[in-house]
């Protein structure tokens, strides 16, 4: 009995200090000797902290880094529960101005940044452009994550291309034709009616890029938003909005286009450009070294000239509108809950710092040199062979580079091509991509984010969404569409549109 | 039933106490008495409060507008606007009538047919056959309903699924089966059939197990047929299994399945797909609206005890015994 007692005294005092060291890690150290970081992953293992390139990043920053890798898939259910527990980390990976979050920022969850980042040398952006697009109405919640403006672009089958004697296409109505030879000129050249022109995936909802977005700002539509008689209206809301609509259900309706286009799985967009099924792709221009990768992994001796690309086309005006994104990808915010003083927000916001230094820029874009790169002219090239070390650099630099920010532009070394051909694509797309940055038509309304389109905007943007694939289908006519667009403004989009307008017009003086 | 054997066995247990002096000590002596079936039952309760009743102080952000970084307590009260703005919202008629469309296709239709393949399981004679019958339509609840979704785009493929020609060179027509809205309905019920009716049948043929042979063989000496069996002898026998899972049904009934939905969901049968449970998600986790999913799901959490009441109150109204 008395052994009994004891072993319960003993069992006490043990949870009793477990319970202590457990609140002892979630008052922050003051000097924060190590850094806890939440960030999304999109292999299919995240890195081990014992990995080297952690190793080495702990050794470059000074601190102790503490990573908890989440699927990318479900980030944001896992950020938005995070949040809500004791274990908030000191950095945040956040992947965009989501509902959740900005109700977060403006509930006071985050640190205000927009006059602090200027005062450190690496996070003093060189593109404020940007810097504004990942604001919360001009308030600054984090170091955006910069990405390439431009990626537009329509891929085709050069080989089917030269083939029927085509020129790659320069305007929509080039894509049109260009989808019509594909579909009916038998470009495989097996005797049968078995190909068509473009493929698209389920990919419905409104301002992700899609396909759909992506014409619709050829057309003039604008990007998301557009200003037309001194106002912000969406871009739904425009003429050319439906002439975009009509042009792509023209090529529904004449089987240009995968008549599965609502239901085919994303996952599998590549395979039927590969099979030689579908023969054109409109997506980010990185799409464009996967697909010649599929084409070389088949057939390492004959996959040059298999893919061919273009930039954004040139609406029906004779213009060209390119689509861009809003150059960032979230943006890596700090919790007041575990950040607690501007001293150790200072602590973190060097840490950040350096994380954006050349020398750590490399070390998670690059990796380490002469473990799994090695400089040849500026540019890293892989080490072939790969070493079992470097193998594991290689895949941890994947995950890693999402700690990226880049806020100074890309400081890291562009990676060499595996071969000459695939070295000239690469600077081709840079050149293209560049090229259509001069006519990149932006987003005027990207930094305003309205109240009511925090509580209802994905509802709100779902009707058009909605609306937009049935009227694609032939389930419904324009007029049903411009119901569901009259609908949007009903159901609380006239607010949507007020509240932006006025932000914007506050923002204009 | 079982109720009344066990009250008897309560009373004889009682009987054999000495007599209760007053009512102050009656508990303690009952207690006492019976202190290993109260341990007994401590793990059970222990569950319920600390997994079930514990968590249901977070129903409570349905009356407020919560915020994560504030927490639960630190969140502004709301009072029932987000129970008013559920009521107002357009989507709240499609939901609810979506939800319960589909919640009676499942009840009307995959219900019955539970009983009739019990029944017809029950019939057969060969061992073997039964057996391995039996052991096949068992297998596809053990699939996940990703898989069977999976399976499902596979079949019904546009143009080259197998079912998809089957299908339409039944109607001679020509219909995307995986977005047409017309569809949807058909496709879910279609699926949960496939998925769970062979092992919703388990507990039906255990209560067929029970049926008294006698009342077979004195049948078949009064000449009669397999189906007057069935239906004087069998179905009378587990009725009460039937309503006691009747009621279990219905209280699930609004569960639409979240994930079956989910996947068979495209912008095309959105209109008719759309219920509660996908709502929730779709609202609540993707877009951070806590406190409206909450209110949304608490909604949908009175209905389901309405029409379990309702059930109950049914049964016993139409001399069934009830559930409680």
């Amino acid at each position: 009995m008395i052994r009994r007692k004891q072993t319960l005294a003993a069992a006490v005092v043990l949870s009793a200090a477990l319970a202590l060291t457990a609140c002892g890690g979630e008052a922050p150290a003051s000097d924060l000797s190590s850094v806890k970081i939440m960030a999304p992953f999109l292999e299919a293992q995240p890195p081990t902290a014992d990995g080297a390139v952690q190793k080495k990043l702990e050794e470059l920053t000074g601190k102790d880094i503490n990573i908890t890798w989440t699927p990318n898939a479900s980030y944001e259910d896992k950020m938005n529960i995070t949040l809500a527990s004791a274990e908030i980390p000191h950095v945040l990976v956040v992947q965009g101005k989501t509902p959740g979050f900005v109700k977060n920022a403006e509930a006071g969850a985050f640190w205000d940044l927009t006059d602090k980042l200027k005062d450190y040398p690496n996070l003093s952006t060189t593109f404020p452009e940007v810097q504004q697009n990942a604001s919360v109405n001009g308030k600054v919640y984090g170091v955006y994550r910069g990405r390439n403006p431009i990626r537009a672009a329509v891929m085709f089958r050069q080989d089917w291309l030269d083939k029927l004697g085509l020129k790659a296409p320069e305007t929509t109505e080039d894509l049109y034709k260009v989808a019509k030879a594909f579909t009916e000129q038998d470009p495989d050249g097996n005797g049968q009616n078995d190909t068509y022109g473009i493929t698209i995936p389920k990919w419905g909802a409104l301002g992700t890029n899609s396909p759909y977005d992506m014409i619709e700002t050829w057309f003039g539509a604008g990007n998301r938003w557009t200003e037309r008689d001194g106002k912000l209206v969406p871009s739904f809301e425009t003429e050319e909005f439906l002439e975009a609509n009509r042009f792509v259900k023209k090529m529904v309706d004449e089987k240009l286009i995968n008549p599965d286009f609502a239901t085919f799985d994303g996952t599998k967009w590549n395979e039927p450009f590969f099979n030689g099924k579908g023969g054109i792709i409109v997506d980010v221009d990185s799409r464009v070294s996967v697909l010649i990768n599929l084409f070389k992994q088949a057939n390492p001796n004959d996959f040059e000239n298999k893919v061919g690309f273009v930039g954004s086309l040139k609406g029906p005006d004779g213009e060209l509108h390119a689509h861009p994104t809003d150059g960032y990808s979230g943006f890596l915010a700090i919790p007041k809950s575990s950040v607690k003083t501007e001293a150790d927000l200072k602590n973190v916001l060097t840490f950040l710092d350096k994380l954006n230094s050349k020398d750590v820029a490399v070390l998670l874009n690059n990796g380490i040199e002469g473990v799994n790169f090695a400089l040849e002219d500026g540019l890293a090239a892989t080490i072939k062979p790969e070493t079992p070390e470097g193998k594991v650099v290689n895949t941890d630099i994947k995950s890693f580079a999402q700690l990226g920010t880049n806020v100074t532009g890309n400081n890291y070394y562009p990676v060499k091509q595996a071969s000459e051909y695939e070295q000239k694509v690469f600077d081709d797309r840079v050149a293209v991509m560049a090229e259509d940055l001069k006519s990149a038509v932006y987003n005027p309304a990207a930094a305003f984010v309205s109240p009511t389109y925090v509580a209802k905007g994905a509802q709100l943007d779902n009707i058009v969404a909605d609306a937009r694939i049935k009227y694609l289908a032939g389930q419904t006519d324009e007029q049903g569409l411009k119901d569901a667009i009259k609908l949007w403004n009903t159901s609380g989009g006239d607010k949507v549109k007020e509240e932006i307008n006025n932000l914007w017009q506050d923002n204009k003086k | 039933m079982t109720a009344p054997v066990v009250e008897a066995k309560a009373s004889e247990r009682a009987a054999t106490l000495p007599p209760a002096p007053a009512r102050r000590r009656g508990f303690a002596v009952h207690f006492a008495h019976y202190k290993w079936l109260y341990l007994l039952l401590l793990p059970g309760v222990l569950y319920f409060a600390v997994f079930r009743y514990g968590p249901m102080y977070g129903v409570s952000i349905a009356f407020k507008d919560y915020v994560p970084f504030l927490g639960v307590n630190g969140s502004p009260w709301v009072g029932v606007t987000n129970f008013t703005d559920f009521f107002a919202n357009p989507d709240f008629p499609r939901l609810l009538g979506n939800t319960l469309i589909l919640a009676f296709l499942n009840l009307g239709i995959a219900f019955p047919l539970t009983i009739i393949l019990a029944l017809l399981l029950n019939e057969v004679r060969l061992s073997v056959l039964k057996r391995t019958v039996q052991t096949l339509v068992y297998i596809p609840h053990f699939l996940s309903w990703t898989i069977v979704a999976s399976l499902s785009f596979l079949l019904f493929a546009l143009d080259i699924g197998p079912l998809f020609q089957f299908v339409n060179g039944l109607f001679g027509t020509n219909v995307d089966i995986l977005s047409d809205p017309n569809w949807f309905r058909p496709l879910i019920v279609l699926q949960e059939i496939w998925k769970n009716t062979g092992w919703g049948t388990i507990i039906f043929l255990a209560a067929l197990a029970t049926v008294d042979q006698d009342q077979y063989e004195a049948a078949i000496i009064d000449g009669a047929g397999r189906f007057r069996r069935v239906w004087h002898i069998t179905l009378p026998g587990i009725r009460s299994t039937i309503i006691v899972m009747l009621i279990l049904a219905i209280g699930q009934m609004l569960n639409t399945g979240f994930e079956q939905i989910y996947l068979m969901t495209n912008a095309l049968n959105r209109s008719v797909a759309d219920v509660f449970d996908t709502y929730v998600y779709f609202v609540g986790i993707t877009q951070g609206a806590y406190s409206y999913s909450t209110a949304v799901g608490l909604f949908k959490s009175l209905v389901g005890i309405v029409l379990i009441f309702g059930t109950n109150w049914l049964s016993k109204r139409f001399n069934q015994s009830g559930l409680f």
